[in-house]
């Protein structure tokens, strides 16, 4: 009798008051949903980073592959286009990058001396984007349409290559 | 003991974002090297001498290095962060360019004191040699 008596004070006094709370438990949600709010941020900031070398990676390659393409022949400009938009999309994918979520397009081809199309010290500009998703889970894949990234490159046809009509002297 | 856990979260998210405004000073680095080779390239191939050319010597003309490559950096996506003049070196038959580039930080600007960014330099050259059919 004695001792129930003494078991249902022992309840009273743990449920009832504050003795035994351990002080500053609340805190723990708080620091939690920081850290995870602030981890999605820095990752996703890390995954436009990382885009974003890929993205000028590609532009890079798509560009000098472009520059340096054989000419020669019926439709050879549109096969150099072709063949550099491949190399773009390539070296985006070399870079674990998923071609399917990106684009790369010869933006700009200014020609020097009143000339256009493909020719020497003409300016061929590639322009690659990748759209990041704004949410990526390792092994699951990406969620939402999030940023998109570009990336830009430019570069000359070589004034002195073989392989392309005309003169250098009319570069200017 | 409880309250060391959010201060110890903190520390993880300090550290990851120093690691994020590394990165971008790193991607900087890595856009203002490219430039700096693509202007160095077409500043080898497009500043060519024609009349030492001619004479079966492959020298660039200075002035026109030069030129050629403030039109690359010019027409560059990194124009508008590009820190002075690009540097144009010609020696003998290379052509060297170097310049640099404001690269801004993301969190390190919100602590009061620190800087909001840096100045990356990056050098590139390039050499004007016949190709193989001469």
């Amino acid at each position: 009798m004695s001792g129930a008596h003494c078991g249902d004070r022992g309840r009273r006094s743990r449920w009832g008051g504050d003795a035994g709370a351990v002080g500053g438990i609340e805190a723990l949600p708080f620091g939690i949903l920081t850290f995870v709010v602030g981890a999605l941020l820095v990752t996703n900031l890390w995954a436009v980073v990382d885009a974003k070398l890929a993205v000028d990676a590609a532009a890079r390659q798509a560009t000098r592959r472009y520059v340096e393409a054989d000419v020669a022949g019926p439709g050879g400009t549109a096969r150099a286009e072709r063949d550099a938009v491949a190399a773009g999309l390539a070296a985006l994918g070399a870079h674990g990058r998923d071609p399917t979520r990106a684009t790369v397009a010869l933006t700009s081809l200014e020609g020097t001396g009143g000339r256009t199309g493909y020719s020497r010290c003409a300016r061929a500009t590639f322009t690659a984007t990748y759209r990041v998703p704004a949410l990526s889970i390792p092994w699951i894949g990406g969620f939402g349409s999030g940023v998109e990234v570009t990336g830009r490159h430019s570069e000359l046809v070589d004034p002195y290559r073989s392989g392309v009509p005309g003169s250098a002297t009319a570069c200017g | 003991m409880l309250l060391l856990v959010p201060a110890a979260l903190l520390v993880v998210l300090v550290l990851a974002s120093i690691a994020v405004d590394m990165a971008l000073v790193h991607l900087r680095h890595r856009q203002a090297h490219d430039l700096a080779a693509a202007a160095a390239n077409d500043a080898a191939g497009a500043a060519a001498d024609p009349a030492a050319l001619r004479a079966g010597a492959h020298r660039p003309d200075p002035a026109r290095a030069e030129a050629v490559a403030h039109q690359v950096v010019a027409a560059s996506q990194l124009a508008d962060d590009v820190v002075g003049a690009p540097v144009v070196r010609v020696r003998g038959d290379q052509v060297e360019v170097e310049i640099r580039v404001e690269a801004d930080y993301v969190f390190a600007g919100v602590v009061p004191g620190a800087p909001d960014g840096t100045t990356v330099t990056a050098r590139a050259s390039a050499t004007l040699r016949p190709g193989p059919g001469g």
